[in-house]
């Protein structure tokens, strides 16, 4: 089975937009995150399970708002309270997964055909996504990330790196190909290179 | 526009917000008669008051929590927010 990604039609690798007569180190990259596992863990409010006790990838899942806990391999996002996004390369940690987080206390969730992914960098990352959203991005800093809404449109931000930064933005899959046009409409002014 | 501070996100657009309504309404107690004047006064009745006002907001685009939300519905000032299960 032939598997396509959630921007297969749309993304075109090439320089688009203010690009001529620009160091290419000064373009905004965009480019597809794809095949990667993709989990939503949620653990049931009646559960008394103390996370602190469960692990990972070697990960532990993390409590505060806002928060990134991560390795090489793996990111888990905070959404929300008792409520996670792991992203992983390693498709075999599933497995694992419905190992470590028993049906009594969490519902897992894979969501890796659901989801559309765009990693956008750049010193002017940032300024492409104030375009759209009213989130202050100014104090979001590396390993944090956020939910909030682009143009109408609700996605998951997270900064991965920094200087220049480097932003996944993780949307529903249905709205993959509107939002892959939002931002990279907000990034002609700036120039960028599809890769 | 008004921004207002998610007690678990922190401070964010309204556009990330929807509106929820009444909080101090209160649900008739379970496994109780209810007469139908009081399930469709729970219902259907809302105040419409021009003041200090305590409201549901959920953060639909955000957290996805619903929250609590202490609003002058005439100045637009928000005095407090605070998780659903508070009791304020």
């Amino acid at each position: 089975m032939i598997k396509l990604s959630p921007l297969h039609n749309i993304h075109s690798i090439g320089s688009y937009g203010n690009y001529e007569n620009k160091d290419e180190k000064n373009l905004i990259k965009i480019l597809e995150v794809k095949d990667l596992l993709i989990v939503q863990l949620v653990q049931y409010k009646n559960s008394l399970l103390k996370i602190e006790d469960l692990e990972i990838d070697g990960l532990k899942l993390n409590n505060q708002a806002l928060t990134i806990t991560h390795n090489k391999n793996t990111r888990i996002l905070w959404n929300s309270p008792k409520n996670w996004l792991l992203m992983s390369i390693n498709k075999d940690l599933i497995k694992k997964i419905n190992e470590t987080f028993k049906e009594s206390d969490f519902a897992v969730t894979d969501l890796s055909h659901s989801r559309s992914i765009i990693e956008i960098e750049g010193r002017n990352a940032k300024e492409v996504l104030k375009k759209g959203c009213p989130f202050n991005f100014n104090t979001f800093s590396k390993n944090s990330c956020t939910n909030s809404i682009y143009n109408g449109i609700s996605f998951s931000a997270d900064m991965v790196e920094e200087n220049p930064d480097k932003i996944r933005l993780i949307t529903l899959r249905s709205f993959g190909e509107s939002f892959y046009h939002s931002i990279t409409d907000a990034s002609l002014e700036f120039g960028y290179k599809a890769i | 526009m008004l921004y207002i501070k998610c007690p678990y996100c922190g401070l964010r657009s309204q556009n990330e917000f929807a509106y929820g309504g009444d909080a101090t309404i209160k649900r008739p107690n379970l496994n109780q008669e209810v007469s139908n004047t009081e399930w469709d006064n729970f219902v259907y009745l809302r105040k419409s008051p021009r003041g200090r006002h305590l409201e549901f907001w959920h953060h639909i685009s955000g957290c996805r929590q619903w929250i609590k939300v202490d609003r002058d519905t005439a100045t637009h000032e928000i005095f407090n927010t605070y998780k659903a299960n508070e009791e304020v």
